[in-house]
């Protein structure tokens, strides 16, 4: 069973494509606990987006289990504390996990402070001004309160990705999931939206992040994943992974990245 | 050598000018509704297509209740029965003639069906108008479907992700984020649909509706003279159909004006 400070254990994940010819995850295993900084490193198509967006069944995985917060997100059913049989409600569970894209996705035909405001009001039911004031704090905390009313086609791709990532955060979500947030910026917009990151991660913020950017995963991450060819080859502290690596694989990709 | 018109004709048929004037009322009357109820019927239709609605799923889960991966099973769990009916209707509609379709609909099912017998506005029999309306609306819902379809599907899977993962269902998924993105591109489409639906309602004095056909036809009957209602049909319809395609252009440029800085 899952411990106190376990958030997510995934046991075994394996997502096939076509019968088994296309495996893009095949068996991972990781326990995430409240606080952990993970990064998630690897070539392209080692599997590591995949795995991520399994997390919160953006990818529906065909084999394995994801227990999030003792309850395995991967069964259509699962049974509640009294032993009840209840079904899964994905999207309860999807607010938990806030998510950032590589490319955004911010709701282009609404202003930002809507983006923000839309899911803590339709979700969360809360009221138009509450959720208002909060998402201008929010805002305020990343520098752009006074870009509240414009819309995101008026903002550069720093500014978006920082709006994306509050946005996810007005949910008030348990763990925050990040997909490569600085691969689609221009070079000098990367430290901005890194910057973001960091403030989370320093107040203690649970955070999945699959990215390119090694000084950050090294910097930030409290464990690092390496990932290749859908498996997981490496895994262990910054110093372990870039320092002391171990296997052949791993050594090569850093070889080719640093 | 004759003439293709005799401005003498004209004063003929000067006097069934009110003939003229009703049948442009009731045409635009039959397109409106016509758009109308063939926006809400595409409507259903595209969602129906695609719904993610499959009864037999439960096949496609294997015992430890993991998707399968594969085989006859997977295929069959994949049945939508509702994506079905929808490809089938919009597939006939489109693939048979328009007149075919408003004789079946007001010879066959109007004719099980009794409608009352009044008139709108004096002069337009509804029991005549009626039909022509559902036929037409049932047919231009079948392209219009394909319309929207292609509009919702055109937005990035991204806005879907981005949804979802705030925890937005899939309707509020659809109502806050798809559909308002996907109208907003497929108006001029359906603004062109609607110059269609003018063009096509001609069809229906077929089955007895009064519009400008019909006035035409009524014009040539009392006076014998043939050409000139005629072309006072075509610069009536041209008329109505010019500007509105103009306008549509109009908001077209607007509307992609407004997604640049």
């Amino acid at each position: 069973m899952a411990t106190r400070d376990d958030l997510i254990q995934v046991r075994d994940l394996k997502k096939h494509y076509h019968g088994d010819k296309i495996r893009a995850l095949d068996g991972v295993s990781v326990d995430i606990q409240f606080g952990d900084v993970m990064v998630v490193i690897g070539p392209s198509g080692s599997g590591k987006s995949t795995f991520l967006r399994s997390l919160n069944l953006l990818e529906e995985p065909t084999g394995g289990s994801i227990l999030f917060e003792g309850i395995d997100i991967t069964k259509k059913k699962y049974k509640d504390e009294s032993g009840r049989t209840v079904k899964l409600n994905i999207d309860e569970l999807r607010q938990k996990m806030g998510m950032v894209f590589q490319h955004f996705n911010l709701f282009p035909h609404m202003t930002i402070l809507e983006n923000m405001t839309l899911a803590p009001i339709k979700v969360k039911k809360m009221s138009k001004a509450q959720a208002e004031e909060k998402a201008l704090a929010l805002l305020d905390r990343v520098g752009l309160k006074e870009r509240a009313n414009d819309y995101p086609i008026q903002l550069s791709g720093g500014q978006k990705q920082r709006v994306a990532i509050v946005r996810a955060l007005a949910m008030e979500p348990d763990v925050m999931l990040f997909d490569e947030p600085t691969s689609a910026l221009d070079p000098e917009m990367v430290g901005e939206v890194l910057d973001v990151m960091k403030g989370l991660a320093k107040e203690g913020m649970t955070m999945v992040v699959v990215t390119h950017e090694m000084g950050f995963a090294r910097e930030v991450g409290n464990r690092v994943l390496f990932m290749a060819d859908g498996l997981l080859v490496e895994q262990g502290s910054p110093e372990d992974i870039f320092e002391h690596p171990r296997s052949p694989r791993l050594r090569e990709f850093l070889s080719k990245v640093l | 050598m004759d003439q293709l018109f005799k401005l003498s004709n004209f004063s003929k048929i000067a006097p069934y000018a009110q003939l003229f004037r009703q049948g442009l009322l009731v045409t635009v009357l039959l397109s409106l509704f016509t758009v109308v109820i063939g926006f809400c019927l595409a409507l259903i239709l595209a969602l129906m297509r695609m719904s993610n609605f499959r009864p037999l799923r439960f096949l496609g889960i294997d015992k430890d209740g993991h998707q399968r991966e594969g085989g006859a099973l997977l295929a069959i769990s994949k049945f939508n029965p509702l994506d079905f009916l929808a490809t089938a209707y919009v597939e006939i509609l489109r693939s048979t003639p328009v007149i075919v379709q408003i004789f079946i609909i007001y010879f066959g099912v109007f004719s099980m069906i009794e409608l009352p017998n009044f008139q709108l506005f004096g002069f337009i029999k509804f029991n005549r108008f009626f039909p022509g309306v559902v036929a037409l609306g049932m047919n231009s819902g079948a392209y219009l479907c394909e319309i929207i379809r292609a509009g919702i599907q055109s937005i990035d899977g991204g806005q879907t992700e981005a949804a979802r993962s705030l925890g937005l269902s899939q309707t509020q998924n659809l109502r806050h984020i798809i559909l308002p993105q996907a109208l907003k591109n497929i108006l001029p489409a359906i603004a062109n649909e609607f110059v269609v639906i003018i063009k096509e309602s001609a069809i229906t004095y077929t089955i007895g509706v009064q519009d400008i056909m019909s006035a035409v036809n009524a014009v040539k009957g009392a006076t014998f003279v043939i050409i000139e209602p005629l072309l006072v049909a075509t610069a009536i319809y041209f008329c109505l159909c010019f500007p509105t395609s103009k306008l549509i252009a109009y908001f077209e440029r607007r509307m992609s004006h407004g997604d640049k800085r």
